[in-house]
Formats: structure tokens, C-alpha cells, sequence
């Protein structure tokens, strides 16, 4: 039995070392492929999710950094947050809920939390709460880098809003998160 | 090898002292199963809950906000350096220059539009491509252009507004209009 236990925890360690886990997306994005080969960096990264309904989610990789968000986003709107709300918004991977919100969402027990449907930031042109938890996410963490990762049915005018918030706040180098491609017969390398 | 002292002696000593020996070399059977269960498990574990396939990312650079400040920065572009791709929801519209261009309609991701902008990039000298999305157009499309002006080497481009010409190229078949392009 050793040499197959060997085998295993050479297995085990092999996985422990290699693994970085499913964030668990709060929406299903097909990504737009690409022949790109960038990784995604995967630190210090600011996740702009936009689903195929078009529901806009934000996430930071760091979970202080994501409360530190909270807090910004918080004193802006003259909104307090106890320290166990905090602690539990640093716990969810993302947001999609309106400011005035929040705090319903994050007195649910974590089992509820789940289940609640976030209606998503609202990005529009007269009501730009994302653009406010740009800010806040550049406040928690000046190096953030941002990534957009949008389903690939998301209507251009909603992609260019989302351009347009980043541009007004000088954010003119980001990402878009793709998948990689395969290189098929309708298109050709030179 | 030879020997170090020490051993040497607490052999001597130990020689002739059978019992003793006997109790020394007692091997010890220690229950693995619990550890090999656990092992097994976290690499189930770990088998299911890593991701392999890392998504891959696409560098956009778009230009800072033009202010009262930077105006200045803001270059002019021959229009006979420009090719205009617009994109609508089902295919896309190119045309070089502004002034009563000669349109032309490919499918995305053909083969027809890679070449299109193959023979460009080689021809004109610092051509500058401009990206015009309808408002039809999604972000899929967007990307998918986006990739095949890197695929074949453009260097200077930007999505930009649409213009009322580009807005009225929705019924792509009966907009062909008459000029040189230039």
C-alpha cells in the first residue's frame, strides 16, 4: 500500500500547491475568445463582472481591501456599517447590490445571503453608483488593476458606459478577461 | 563503512543480552487507513476545486479623457490613413477616409476581414483604425475586432463616436455609395 500512498499525498501536495480556487461568480459569463495569452494577473486585480442580463457586479481579490471599499462607499453615502457587517461583506467575492441595500443584505444569516438575487450596480448615466465603488476600490488599494469580465452578449452601449466611468477616472489601462482560442479555419494567423 | 566508536561499544554491551535485543527490534504497526482516507479525500478535494483553464486577458488601453488641459495632445489624423470598421449585429461596414466613402460589408472573424485589414496595414503607412459600434452591436463582436486588429498588427486604433453617415449604415445592401475612398 505505501508506494500508492506515496503516490497520493505527492498528489495532494501537487494540488495544494498548484490549486487557486473558483471565485464563485455571481452570474454565468460566457467570455468572448480571443487569441490572446496574458494571464490575468491574479493579485491586486478589481473584478468588473457585467452578465448576459446585464447586471454589473464589483469584487477585489483581497478581502481588506474589500471592506476597506465598503468603507469608502459607505462614508460617501453616509451609510455605517457595524464591524460584523463588514466582516461579513469582506466575505462575499462580489457586489451587485445598490447602496441603500447593502446593509438589508448583509444582516441575512451567510446561507440566505446566497440566495438573495442582487439586482446589480447601478450604471447609468444619471445614477452612477459604479462609479462610486471605482473610486472606493481605488481608495482601498491605489495598484488595483481593473479586468472586465462581460458576457459576450452584453449590448455595446452598456460596455461603453462601463469604458466611459473607467476613462472619466483616468483609468485608461485595463483588461478584458477572454478565453483562449483556438485557432479555427474561418480566421488565419500571418 | 567503518563503525564509529560509539556503536562499537553499545554493541558490546548489548551482546549476550538477548531479551533486551528482542525488545529493541519490536516493529511498531501503526493503523494507516485513517491517514490514507484523509489523504484521498483532499485529493478529491483538490481535484474538484482547482481550475485549470486560466481565462486569458486582453490589454485595452484607451486614451485619457480629453480635458482643457490635454486638448493640445489630440492629433489629427489624415483621413486617407483611416479605415472605419462599423460594427452592426450581425456583420460589419469598412470604409476608408471620411468624405463620401465606398463601403463594403464583411461577416466577423472572416477570413475576408483579416485580409482586409492585412492589405492595409501593409499599404498605409500609419494607418489608424477606428472602431464605430452600433448600438446593436455587442461586446463579443467588439472583442473579436479587438483581437483581429492584434492578430494582424495595427498598431493605432480607437473606438470612437459614430458619425451620421456610420449611423445611417444599418441597411448596409442600398448605402453603397460612389467614391474613390480617398
Amino acid at each position: 500500500m505505501n508506494p500508492m500512498v506515496d503516490m497520493a499525498f505527492l498528489l495532494v501536495s501537487f494540488f495544494m500547491m498548484t490549486t487557486t480556487f473558483k471565485t464563485d461568480t455571481p452570474v454565468d459569463v460566457v467570455m468572448p475568445s480571443a487569441h490572446v495569452d496574458l494571464k490575468v494577473p491574479s493579485t491586486d486585480v478589481c473584478l468588473v463582472t457585467i452578465g448576459d442580463d446585464e447586471r454589473v457586479f464589483i469584487g477585489i481579490d483581497n478581502k481588506f481591501d474589500r471592506k476597506r471599499m465598503l468603507e469608502v462607499v459607505g462614508k460617501q453615502n453616509n451609510q455605517t456599517f457595524s464591524e460584523a457587517e463588514k466582516g461579513r461583506f469582506s466575505l462575499l467575492s462580489s457586489t451587485g447590490m445598490p447602496i441603500k441595500e447593502i446593509s438589508r443584505m448583509l444582516k441575512l444569516p451567510r446561507e440566505e445571503q446566497k440566495q438573495v438575487v442582487q439586482p446589480g450596480i447601478p450604471m447609468t448615466e444619471e445614477n452612477n453608483e459604479f462609479r462610486q465603488w471605482i473610486i472606493a476600490a481605488r481608495l482601498a488599494n491605489p495598484r488595483l488593476r481593473f479586468a472586465i469580465h462581460a458576457d459576450e452578449g452584453v449590448s455595446f452601449p452598456v460596455v461603453e458606459l462601463c469604458f466611459n466611468t473607467l476613462q472619466d477616472l483616468n483609468i485608461t489601462r485595463f483588461n478584458l478577461i477572454t478565453e483562449a482560442k483556438k485557432d479555427d479555419p474561418g480566421t488565419r494567423r500571418h | 563503512m567503518i563503525p564509529a566508536l560509539e556503536d562499537i561499544e553499545v554493541e558490546r554491551i548489548h551482546r549476550g543480552n538477548d531479551s533486551e535485543k528482542k525488545a529493541e527490534r519490536k516493529s511498531v504497526n501503526v493503523d494507516m487507513n485513517p491517514m490514507v482516507d484523509l489523504a484521498f479525500l483532499l485529493l478529491t478535494f483538490f481535484m474538484l476545486a482547482t481550475t485549470f483553464s486560466k481565462p486569458q486577458a486582453m490589454e485595452l488601453l484607451i486614451p485619457a479623457k480629453a480635458d482643457a488641459s490635454n486638448t493640445e495632445k489630440e492629433m489629427a489624423v489624415k483621413e486617407s490613413k483611416t479605415l472605419s470598421l462599423v460594427l452592426h449585429s450581425d456583420e460589419l461596414t469598412w470604409y476608408r477616409g471620411i468624405t463620401d466613402p465606398e463601403t463594403f460589408n464583411v461577416a466577423y472573424d472572416s477570413k475576408e476581414f483579416h485580409q482586409v485589414l492585412n492589405t492595409h496595414v501593409s499599404t498605409i503607412d500609419g494607418l489608424v483604425v477606428l472602431i464605430k459600434p452600433q448600438e446593436g452591436s455587442n461586446y463579443g463582436q467588439l472583442v473579436s475586432v479587438l483581437d483581429a486588429l492584434n492578430l494582424e498588427g495595427v498598431k493605432r486604433y480607437a473606438i470612437s463616436e459614430l458619425s451620421e453617415f456610420d449611423q445611417g449604415l444599418n441597411q448596409p445592401s442600398d448605402e453603397t455609395t460612389e467614391g474613390d475612398g480617398e
